[in-house]
């Protein structure tokens, strides 16, 4: 072998090994991801309750802007990095957890909830987006668990070939598309959402601008 | 040898080494968190103290909100980073204390009691996480002392990597308390709806 072989090899081996290594690191992150969206969605009501301890409104005012951008930015960057369950050469060549795509389109959902309703006043939103919460995390917890971090038990074999995406290519797969479906139709919902927002709202402002400032009333005497 | 055999040496030499790495990472800065989380716990009464001295209610509750959003990321994060002792493979492959898993689940369970109860005002709910915490860090240290960073006799039976069974034991315990204590708090939440308190449903309307 010749140093220009090994030259290549390096440079093939850094591109190649540092890209797998990229996505394993973001798979290994997940979970973590996962637990911190988990923790600060299910502790509201100790925040709540710490928030009323401020004496001054200012504090509180913090504690409460803190909490919530820590909250939904948990929620947008574990959503963002989901994104690797929808690339079809990574689903069908590294060792994903096979329910990914779903866990992800749940947490797309819990996002849509808290972006069409006002989940911190409405009982019934809040809950319905841990549900969603909730669902996702458990799908995707039990395959990465029990299958793609358990290829060491030989009892959970089964199991772990099922639910890990390259050594079960087509159902990974066909779960990958339908989900993929699915963020596409919560997004382009989303977006209509917005637009149709937006139009009527900024519509309103610019028709009131428009109107013309109505004559001050003159003074019979001066 | 040829110039493939040699790439593919060299990709699986990146991506174990950089796992085993990152795990590594996690579980050295691991002992720190607990040490701190523990010392600003302990540290309650002389942050009270120290608040009661300002002349300004401003920096008194930033003072107490800075304090609180510490210990309590503390503990998120110290959840967070012990996931590895969740997982079968790593708990096998790496030297970790073999009751780490047990001793996340028991900080998992601190964060119950803080949700569900009130550590900063009832007395009951703060001895219970004092005791949870302590327990908690007598299972996290003791087999990171006695067994990780020691040669003694019983050194091995303390490693997940030298005692395979037991450490895989522990790690299916670990999540079954976790899922308990996560289906616990989910349950609470859309109880409450997300409320500090959880609403009177016997109330009737009049």
């Amino acid at each position: 072998m010749k140093p220009d072989d090994i030259a290549n090899a390096i440079t093939q081996a850094l591109i190649q090994g540092g890209s797998q290594w990229l996505i394993s690191t973001l798979v290994a992150f997940l979970p973590a991801l996962w637990t911190m969206t988990l923790m600060m969605h299910l502790g509201r009501p100790y925040v709540i309750r710490t928030l009323r301890r401020c004496g001054l409104r200012l504090g509180a005012d913090i504690w409460w802007m803190s909490y919530l951008l820590i909250r939904d930015a948990l929620m947008l960057i574990t959503f963002a990095v989901s994104w690797i369950f929808f690339l079809p050469n990574v689903v069908s060549s590294a060792a994903l957890p096979l329910t990914g795509p779903l866990a992800a389109l749940l947490l797309l959902l819990a996002l849509a909830v808290k972006l069409s309703r006002r989940v911190d006043d409405d009982i019934q939103a809040y809950r319905l987006s841990t549900i969603f919460l909730v669902l996702g995390a458990t799908l995707y917890y039990g395959a990465q668990v029990f299958a793609v971090e358990a290829t060491s038990q030989s009892y959970l074999a089964g199991f772990g070939a099922f639910f890990t995406s390259n050594s079960n290519v087509p159902v990974a797969l066909g779960i990958m598309w339908v989900s993929l479906a699915g963020v596409v139709i919560v997004a382009l919902w989303l977006f209509v959402r917005v637009w149709v927002s937006a139009t009527r709202s900024m519509s309103r402002r610019l028709a009131s601008e428009q109107e013309p400032a109505k004559r001050e009333p003159m003074p019979a005497a001066r | 040898m040829s110039v493939q055999d040699l790439t593919n040496a060299i990709i699986s030499g990146i991506n174990a080494g950089g796992e085993q790495f990152l795990e590594g990472t996690l579980a050295a800065a691991l002992p720190v968190i607990w040490l701190v989380l523990i010392g600003l716990h302990v540290g309650r009464p002389y942050i009270l103290d120290m608040i009661d001295r300002f002349t300004l209610r401003l920096g008194a509750d930033l003072l107490w909100l800075v304090y609180i959003a510490l210990r309590d990321f503390l503990m998120i994060s110290g959840v967070v980073m012990s996931f590895m002792f969740f997982f079968p493979d790593v708990v096998v492959t790496d030297a970790l204390p073999l009751t780490g898993g047990l001793a996340a689940a028991v900080l998992f369970a601190v964060l119950l009691v803080k949700l569900m109860g009130d550590p900063d005002r009832n007395l009951r709910d703060f001895r219970l996480v004092t005791i949870l915490l302590a327990i908690g860090a007598a299972l996290y240290f003791i087999p990171y002392l006695l067994g990780v960073q020691a040669n003694l006799p019983f050194s091995s039976a303390m490693v997940t990597n030298t005692n395979p069974n037991w450490a895989v034991a522990m790690s299916y315990i670990s999540i079954a308390l976790l899922a308990i204590f996560g289906a616990i708090a989910a349950i609470y939440a859309i109880r409450t709806g997300g409320r500090a308190e959880v609403p009177d449903t016997t109330t009737t309307n009049s």
